[in-house]
């Protein structure tokens, strides 16, 4: 993965300097709480119900061992002994002092990392496909790529103070894992027929209060022209993109406004003025940025392991842990792993200091010290060979990290809600605690099979409700939480808006409307129909039927 | 109000014109964008330099009637978190190549200091009480990520130029020239 | 002169060190229990706190002062809106580790 070098240190060495005077001017009272605003969100701190919350970059969710255990010390010195992982593949810290940041970060920036992006309206931080280099179905790593936008966007002259906030995702496999038509710009790792790499590039894309799915802007970009297109991309969004009404300042509504082809027009006669312009980024450093992510020095092994099929017939937890939480690794013999934060009854994407600890522990020993963290909030090993899973799934599943769920019914997206969070509506946390509680049966999910439940607290869709096969939105009716109930949602490469099935439900009522949900599909499916094509084959109105009765 | 000088550049006096006032023979105005694309050669025969006003919302297509004869130019800030000021200065200096004094006026704040001399400003109108933090905003970072109108490499080129150095020199988009 | 109110209302804030939700007392100190909160019945006194509670704000002292509807019902004080309850009582998960564990956390 990407070492920082000297200038890379200093950066990130001198925004902390920087924000320790503002904390100090702050709590001197030179400056006022109006003008220290935006300087402490330009810093990823942010003041919600209880305290402060701290929001950590975890560039394209990729971390060390080293960085892992920086974040659980974090979590102990600072925090209450937890952290949250976030769907934008961050770290929050719920509790941290105003007056103890400045050495948070110091003590990150020590083992290169930052709260930089995480907050204004800035091009956030870069979000991939967790499996990256890992993945056995992958064109190419997009992380070089999303490191080289980490670079070019971090204190961008022009594009630090955008209409609104602005998020890149960027995938390299066929299977998208980064719900990439979701995000402002999205881009895909492609070949084209001359088996040249380039991206397609999507654009517009996001949820809220006005879910988009993204448009093509073009089927094929050459990746030299990467940062010129983006410049471009970015440029006509910073001129023209809305200003007078935050709801409506997203680049999605500027699309809509102009339509895709207008846009496609201007941008490409932008393009155009500024493409032969060398921007920035000589050849010798992307071949510096690509060599850190060369693939790890793994030796092929063989596909099939003897301590694996033993410990699967004598263990059906482990087994199930084998078929739903690992997959294919590029290189025989390995797998990548997904480490459940899903356990049933628990705090979707928490992790507590110890937890931290042990996957650090853990990548060291038989994940090259890599680690991943996923937008759907759990943790992946990426390299991990196939005769160490039964020893890596014992360690996990003592410390409560071995759940079989990974992608299944229980494995459940949910944002801080009201629990946390002063933006929310409702509570997501605890309808994510009923739900797991009231299907915390490995083979009744198993049977159930793929299913994505997806949780926000308020319209901000920060659990990525509209994304969800099953989607739950919590609003505020006359000062009581309610939830909607949402179907049909997919945030990958198939993507589609989830639609409000009828009326909100109380606490328990939504939780009962999502087991009747199920009870449809299971009596509905055929042959081996998934959840989602089972959905959009039958329609809303059985779904609709069994919730609310006939009549 | 003091000008912070970003760039070492030699301030250029001016009168702001309101929009009914003539200029004087040889004095260096300002006026808005919408007077400077309606007056006709006796006016800028008889005004020494003359420079616009630019606020924000001005479209980038008025850029190109007035770009060239624009001798300096004043971007207004309406707030701090207006971006657009950004790219006007980037693009009268980048499509244009516009070498004269560009000036932000407006609730800039001292830590944006950096972002505007990248983005190819040469100085700033601030209130007083805001001097000190703006200047010392200025030698915050030893470097940055892009290559800039201040003069600056990005630190993509300086990290394969044997015995670069990343730093300000402070007049970029003028040593160039 | 405060809006007008149509019920009882009392003062919340956050400390500006740790973010603490902190309730104004009669008495002009915070707690960070809403039964300790001082409850306002009509605009002169909602006046009177609030004059109090910013003061405390130009002191550096609390952030984001705000007046919301009380609940007197059962005779203890608390915020009536479910939002402005939450803070009150703290997250309604890990119960080990919120306010629940000692009401006066890092006082
Ligand atoms: S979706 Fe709403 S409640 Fe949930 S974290 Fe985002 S802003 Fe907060």
């Amino acid at each position: 993965m990407y070492a920082y070098d000297t200038y890379d240190h200093a950066m990130v060495n001198a925004r902390v300097a920087e924000f320790r005077d503002q904390v100090d001017r702050r709590m001197k009272g030179e400056l006022t709480e109006e003008e220290f605003r935006p300087l402490r969100l330009m810093n990823g701190l942010y003041l919600q119900l209880h305290a402060y919350m701290l929001r950590v970059a975890i560039p394209y969710g990729t971390l060390s061992a080293g960085q892992m255990r920086k974040l659980a010390h974090v979590a102990r010195k600072y925090d209450k002994g937890y952290g949250h992982f976030t769907t934008r593949q961050n770290i929050q810290y719920n509790w941290p002092k105003l007056s103890e940041t400045p050495d948070i970060l110091q003590e990150l920036s020590d083992v290169e990392m930052h709260a930089i992006q995480t907050s204004g309206n800035c091009i956030r931080n870069v979000t991939t496909d967790q499996f990256a280099g890992a993945a056995a179905d992958e064109v190419a790593d997009p992380r070089p790529y999303a490191e080289l936008i980490r670079q070019w966007s971090t204190f961008h002259p022009e594009f630090s103070f955008l209409p609104r906030k602005f998020k890149i995702a960027i995938t390299g496999a066929a299977e998208d894992r980064a719900a990439v038509k979701w995000h402002d710009i999205g881009l895909v790792l492609k070949q084209n027929e001359a088996g040249e790499v380039g991206f397609e590039v999507l654009a517009g894309g996001g949820m809220g209060r006005t879910p988009v799915i993204a448009k093509s802007m073009r089927e094929f970009l050459p990746i030299s022209d990467m940062l010129s297109y983006l410049e471009a991309m970015l440029r006509v969004y910073n001129e023209q993109g809305r200003r007078d009404n935050k709801y409506k300042a997203r680049i999605k509504i500027l699309v809509d406004a102009m339509g895709i082809d207008e846009y496609r027009r201007q941008v490409d006669a932008e393009w155009e003025k500024i493409r032969h312009v060398p921007i920035d980024v000589p050849e010798e450093e992307v071949a510096r940025i690509k060599a850190f992510f060369a693939p790890p020095p793994l030796p092929v092994l063989a596909d099939a392991a003897t301590e694996v099929d033993e410990l699967e017939n004598a263990n059906f937890v482990f087994k199930a842990w084998l078929a739903n939480n690992t997959g294919a690794h590029k290189v025989p013999g390995h797998a990548h792993v997904t480490i459940s934060l899903k356990p049933h009854g628990g705090i979707p994407g928490d992790a507590t200091d110890e937890q931290m600890d042990l996957v650090a522990d853990l990548a060291d020993a038989y994940s090259q010290s890599e680690i991943r963290v996923s937008h759907e909030q759990n943790l992946i090993l990426p390299h991990v060979a196939k005769s160490d899973l039964p020893a890596l799934w014992s360690k996990l599943d003592e410390a409560g990290l071995g759940t079989p769920n990974a992608g299944l019914l229980t494995d459940i997206i949910a944002c801080p809600g009201l629990d946390y969070c002063s933006l929310a509506n409702t509570r997501s946390i605890p309808i994510a605690q009923t739900i797991t509680e009231r299907f915390d049966d490995i083979k009744r999910l198993m049977d159930i099979g793929p299913l994505k439940i997806k949780i926000s607290g308020c319209i901000n869709s920060c659990g990525h409700h509209h994304a969800g096969h099953i989607g739950i939105l919590g609003v505020d009716r006359r000062g009581e939480e309610n939830y909607q109930l949402l179907l049909g949602g997919s945030g990958a490469e198939d993507a589609s808006k989830a639609a409000i099935l009828g009326p909100g439900f109380n606490e328990a009522g939504i939780v009962d409307a999502v087991e009747k949900v199920v009870a449809v599909y299971l009596g509905e499916r055929e042959d081996d129909e998934t959840f989602l094509s089972a959905y959009r084959r039958l329609g809303p109105d059985v779904f609709k039927e069994a919730v609310y009765g006939t009549d | 109000m003091v000008l912070i000088n970003l760039t070492g550049i030699q301030p250029t006096g001016f009168t702001l014109l309101a929009d009914d006032v003539q200029p004087k023979e040889g004095e260096n105005v300002a006026v808005s964008v919408e007077r400077l694309l309606a007056e006709d050669s006796a006016f800028f025969d008889t005004a020494g330099g003359v420079g616009a006003v630019i606020t924000t919302g001005t479209p980038y297509a008025d850029l190109d009637a007035i770009a060239g004869k624009l001798a300096f130019a004043v971007i207004e800030f309406p707030a701090f978190g207006d971006g657009r000021g950004f790219s006007l200065a980037v693009r009268l200096r980048k499509d244009f190549g516009f070498k004269g004094e560009i000036r932000a006026t407006g609730p800039v704040i001292p830590d944006q200091a950096l972002f505007l001399l990248r983005a190819g400003f040469d100085t700033v109108d601030v209130t007083s009480e805001r001097k000190t933090a703006f200047e010392a905003a200025l030698s915050r970072f030893p470097g940055f990520y892009q290559s800039d109108f201040g003069g600056q490499t990005s630190i993509a080129h300086a990290r394969h130029t044997v015995g670069h150095t990343i730093g300000h020199s402070g007049e970029g988009h003028r040593k160039a020239s | 002169m405060a809006k007008k109110i149509t019920g009882p209302q009392l003062i919340l804030a956050n400390r500006l060190d740790d973010g603490r939700a902190v309730f104004l007392t009669a008495t002009g100190t915070w707690s960070n229990a809403a039964a300790d909160a001082a409850v306002a019945d009509n605009e002169a006194e909602l006046d009177t706190l609030m004059t109090v509670a910013q003061a405390a704000d130009l002191a550096n002292f609390v952030v984001s002062v705000t007046p919301v509807a009380a609940d007197t019902s059962n005779g203890v004080t608390a915020p009536a809106h479910i939002k402005f309850a939450m803070q009150a009582r703290g997250p309604s998960v890990r119960a080990d580790l919120g306010y629940q564990v000692s009401p006066n956390w890092e006082q």
